[in-house]
């Protein structure tokens, strides 16, 4: 068998998740097993030589491109490899923490397929296919969410139902597409396949009014898993849209379809932070920003001819630190605390300082607190939203100071003492297992935002893959 | 074939309105069965016998797996229902049906003109009746089974539009993943006892 791309990137992981389900019993050595896979195949992404081939002492392994999977092809070209990387690595960084308190055995390999089946998705020709890989991912994901016996699971219902409904309308759109080429741009039919499409990405994304799943997902499941479901999904989903715009000239030159994307991002912002700011629930508020951070992708997406599609991909890194540091600290938490309401957990920081103040900064960074990670790229794409319109830069604007007040709000409680324990002194009770990570994380957050450039500059090259939308 | 083809969509309606409204499992996993059945006949019109046979064998299985599972995890709700709620389902499913063969032909015209008005009648009722399903209730299995039926409606009209192995193989893929997640879920609900925490301990 000839090695190729594909193998290394899909195949592989997945393979080796198998193995791990085999020794499900055996915890430290699935923690390093699939970490070293996932981070292993970060690496390689990110160091593989151009010519894609790799030089092993005196043996010399040259990988191709492209593999035939029933007459298609999934084919993982150099371009894409930073992506991957990306992925991988951040995959990787779940899984480390996969050892944490009530998070499920079979979320490491089930992550494992995820991640190999998205990269999958990325890679296959014709690229709608990629939906159907997509609801692969989504349907392997469903035995992680499912906790116990008497865990609600309506938001993992509707989370199902929302992504299953949503792939046949890409795939028909993709049928509609084809035709709608040779159509001059007035025709009905035009605008009739935008709107296939549009609500294909709507359901996928969780635009509003789909979003209902995100936040009963986040209360419902595990915040380690959530935290990787609402990381992996949207932002593959996000490149895989990509692919439609560069495909498709008609789609790429309407100023109309990017006034509307730009002005459904700003409704999510909007809507999302103020849904933020107004929680109780620190897991709910948690699916909530996620929904202001998809605002954000796709206000992203809507200046792409401001560059905004840089600023996207750049978000991602910065989003997916602050996202684990969330789930982390969530998880943590919850391993103290029966419920994570604002009752619950009030004085909290009295006796867990270092997990309070995590959490704080994990939504800060994600909110865009100045030295933070997201702070350089959320200010500009808010300038950008400014200077096109006021309104639209005013309401995104709002929205994202709902992250904010809700971090104040969130402050407030965990600081103030409770009336059963009104003199409660300031002492940290957490091991320095439960805190350091917390610390790097928070350290890794403040270089990034110091040197944004520097760091999260990288992962724009894939925008090579996309020829028409540079 | 267009006596077949009739007949095929009348099952499909049939099919789908006692998984609308009825919620007893058997029922339920009888009409599935029928309703694959119909939906192998109309994409047989438009794919080889070969190809369109997978369709049928893929929803067979889906729908054992789900009727093995219900029957070892019995769900039957019949005996609390009031005739007033089989009477609203029922309703609710005439109004599908209607709307259905108003939307169709228009559909037809404007935007899949080579595709046999049967087909796009077929496929849109499954699809309509499913979402109808997916908005009027919460169990599981009927979710499950709701979510094939769209899905089954959707690969009736998309297998008059493209011929492809391996959109097919993606399909059952997807097909059968569903009916595992439902089983996955029934099984999971009526387990006797929650799963334990085997993280570090805190």
């Amino acid at each position: 068998m000839t090695l190729s791309t594909p193998i290394l990137w899909v195949i592989t992981p997945m393979v080796i998740a198998a193995v791990i389900s085999i020794l499900h019993q055996r915890h430290v050595l699935g923690i390093i097993l699939a970490s070293l896979t996932a981070f292993g195949l970060a690496v390689l992404a990110a160091l593989f030589p151009q010519d894609l081939s790799l030089s092993l002492g005196p043996l010399t392994l040259v990988f191709e491109e492209s593999l035939g999977i029933l007459g298609r092809q999934i084919i993982l070209d150099y371009d894409i490899l930073p992506f991957i990387a990306f992925i991988y690595g951040m995959t990787g960084l779940w899984l480390l923490s996969s050892n944490l308190p009530g998070v499920p055995d079979n979320f490491r390999p089930i992550s494992l397929v995820i991640t190999a089946s998205l990269t999958a998705a990325m890679g296959v020709t014709p690229f709608l296919y990629a939906a159907l890989l997509i609801e692969s991912a989504v349907l392997i994901s469903i035995p992680m969410l499912f906790l116990k016996k008497d865990q609600h699971y309506r938001g993992i219902l509707r989370y199902l139902s929302l992504q299953t409904i949503a792939m046949p309308f890409i795939l028909i759109a993709g049928w509609l597409l084809t035709g709608v080429v040779i159509l001059p741009p007035d025709s009905p039919l035009v605008g009739q396949t935008a709107i296939v499409l549009g609500l294909g990405f709507a359901l996928l994304l969780a635009v509003f009014p789909f979003h209902s799943w995100v936040p009963m997902l986040s209360e419902q499941c595990h915040p380690t898993v959530v935290s990787y479901l609402l990381f992996i999904l949207p932002t593959t989903i996000l490149v895989f849209g990509l692919n439609f715009l560069n495909r498709y000239a008609f789609l790429r030159t309407s100023a109309g379809i990017f006034d509307t994307i730009r002005l459904i991002g700003v409704v999510m912002i909007s809507i999302g932070g103020i849904w933020t700011a107004t929680q109780e629930h620190l897991k709910r508020a948690f699916g909530y920003s996620a929904l202001v951070e998809i605002g954000f992708s796709l206000l992203a997406i809507g200046l792409s001819a401001e560059g905004g599609l840089r600023w996207m991909l750049m978000l991602f890194t910065a989003r997916a630190l602050g996202y684990w540091l969330w789930g982390y600290t969530l998880t943590r938490l919850e391993s103290h605390y029966d419920t994570l309401d604002f009752k619950s957990i009030q004085g909290c920081a009295r006796k867990y300082p270092l997990l309070a103040s995590g959490l704080l900064l994990a939504q800060l960074s994600i909110a865009g607190l100045p030295l933070l990670a997201s702070f350089p790229i959320k200010i500009t794409l808010l300038t950008q939203a400014i200077s096109l319109g006021g309104s639209l830069g005013l309401w995104g604007f709002i929205g994202n100071l709902g992250l904010f007040l809700f971090t104040i709000r969130l402050l407030l409680s965990v600081v103030t003492s409770t009336e059963s324990e009104p003199i409660r002194l300031w002492g940290t009770t957490e091991k320095s297992s439960e805190y350091l990570p917390i610390l790097v994380l928070v350290f890794i957050l403040i270089i990034i935002g110091l040197f944004p450039h520097t760091f999260l500059a990288g992962i724009t090259n894939i925008l090579t893959v996309f020829p028409q939308l540079q | 074939m267009s006596a077949l083809s009739t007949m095929a969509f009348v099952l499909i309606v049939i099919a789908t309105m006692v998984i609308l409204v009825f919620r007893d499992w058997r029922f339920n996993a009888a009409a599935l069965a029928i309703q694959y059945l119909a939906a192998f006949v109309l994409v047989s019109l438009s794919w080889p016998m070969g190809m369109a046979v997978v369709k049928l064998i893929v929803g067979w299985m889906a729908t054992s797996a789900i009727t093995l599972t219900c029957m070892r995890h019995t769900h039957t709700e019949s005996d609390s229902e009031t005739t007033a709620s089989l009477f609203f389902r029922g309703l609710a499913g005439l109004l599908i049906v209607l709307l259905i063969f108003i939307l169709s032909p228009a559909l037809q015209q404007r935007v899949f003109p080579r595709v046999d008005l049967v087909i796009i009648q077929g496929g849109m009722m499954m699809v309509g009746m499913s979402l109808m399903q997916l908005g009027t209730n919460s169990e599981p299995y009927l979710v499950i089974m709701s979510l094939l039926t769209f899905l089954c409606g959707f690969e009736v009209i998309h297998a008059a539009l493209e011929l492809s192995t391996l959109l097919t193989g993606l399909l059952v893929v997807v097909n059968l993943g569903l009916a595992l997640v439902g089983v996955y879920f029934t099984i999971k609900i009526s387990e006797p006892s929650p799963i334990e925490d085997e993280g570090e301990p805190s």
